[in-house]
């Protein structure tokens, strides 16, 4: 008896320490769906129909950017085919929309905002459309215009108790062929740059076309958690 | 004799594994500052994988996901998705 219970605690501590470590859980499917726009939503033919025939390879890849950037949010019901606000036909562009966490940072804040934008598209904006390209099956879909990505992130100064927080935002929209142009370094930063449409928000306050400065940055590209591993069935 | 020894070496044990797991001062005063020892079931789940000394760290999304943005003062004011699209 004593030597059983002697061998039980013996594996207990040893065994505790010992056991192999199971695989990271996979992604659950909630938070992955959450960020598609639903079916519903398309209020045309055009865009029910691009929605009905990517509905798994959206899925795949919002499972994708919830896996891989970790450190990103992506915005509920903002992965899909949207078509700018106020354009007369439907041409529909493959949609992202990101919440990136910046911390207040002295250097960022003294930036005009114009320059936290070009910063942050540089930055976050053209790794996102990277990405985006390579969802091939949706990019070679010949109903697919452009792309279209929405960045947010906290406005410097609104990150305090007794403030009201305020996300700074850009919206931008690239033609299918500008975008793989530019992503396989047939044009240039500032042909790229003036062949786009940008504009910024303050809040909820529209402050029109924006002229952003975009330069190579490849944090986004390069950066990696110490020890992250993703979810099961996830490759990044 | 033999079964004596066997249960004396189990004590031991139990007693080096006790002693083991006790915490510092330093640690009972952090407990002490907290109403609940972890913050969630995930925290809990992080915690039980991953020593003390960060030698065999495991970081997998579910321990990183909402934990900083839970922490806002407050909705934040951002555009809205009719500001910019139409269905």
């Amino acid at each position: 008896m004593a030597r059983w219970v002697a061998g039980a605690l013996f594996v207990l501590a040893v065994g505790v320490g010992a056991a192999p470590a199971p695989a990271a859980p996979p992604a659950p499917a909630e938070a992955v769906r959450e960020k598609l726009i639903p079916l519903e939503r398309y209020s045309t033919p055009k865009g029910q129909a691009l929605a009905r025939a990517h509905q798994l390879r959206l899925y795949k890849f919002s499972e994708y950017l919830w896996g891989c950037l970790p450190w990103l949010d992506v915005q509920k019901h903002s992965i899909g085919f949207q078509r700018p606000k106020g354009d007369p036909g439907d041409d529909r562009y493959f949609s992202t929309w990101i919440l990136i966490p910046q911390a207040e940072n002295p250097q960022f804040a003294a930036w005009p905002q114009t320059r936290r934008m070009s910063a942050m598209f540089s930055r976050y904006g053209v790794d996102l459309l990277r990405r985006m390209a390579g969802v091939h099956d949706v990019l070679s879909d010949s109903n697919v215009h452009g792309f279209s990505l929405v960045l947010s992130w906290l406005k410097p100064g609104t990150w305090r108790p007794g403030v009201q927080p305020v996300n700074e935002s850009l919206a931008v929209f690239v033609d299918k062929a500008t975008g793989i142009d530019y992503l396989e370094r047939r044009i240039p930063n500032g042909d790229f740059a003036r062949r786009i449409r940008v504009v910024g928000f303050d809040g909820q306050t529209d402050l029109g076309p924006q002229a952003l400065d975009i330069w190579d940055d490849d944090f986004a590209a390069t950066f990696k958690i110490p020890n992250y591993e993703p979810p099961d069935g996830v490759t990044c | 004799m033999n079964c004596a020894r066997i249960v004396r070496s189990a004590l031991v044990l139990a007693v080096l594994v006790v002693i083991g797991g006790c915490a510092s001062s330093e640690q009972w005063s952090d407990w002490r500052s907290h109403s609940t020892h972890f913050a969630s079931d995930r925290h809990m789940g992080f915690s039980m994988r991953n020593n003390m000394e960060g030698t065999n760290p495991r970081v997998t999304r579910v321990d990183m996901d909402s934990a900083p943005r839970e922490n806002w003062w407050g909705k934040v004011i951002t555009v809205q998705p009719d500001q910019i699209f139409q269905n």
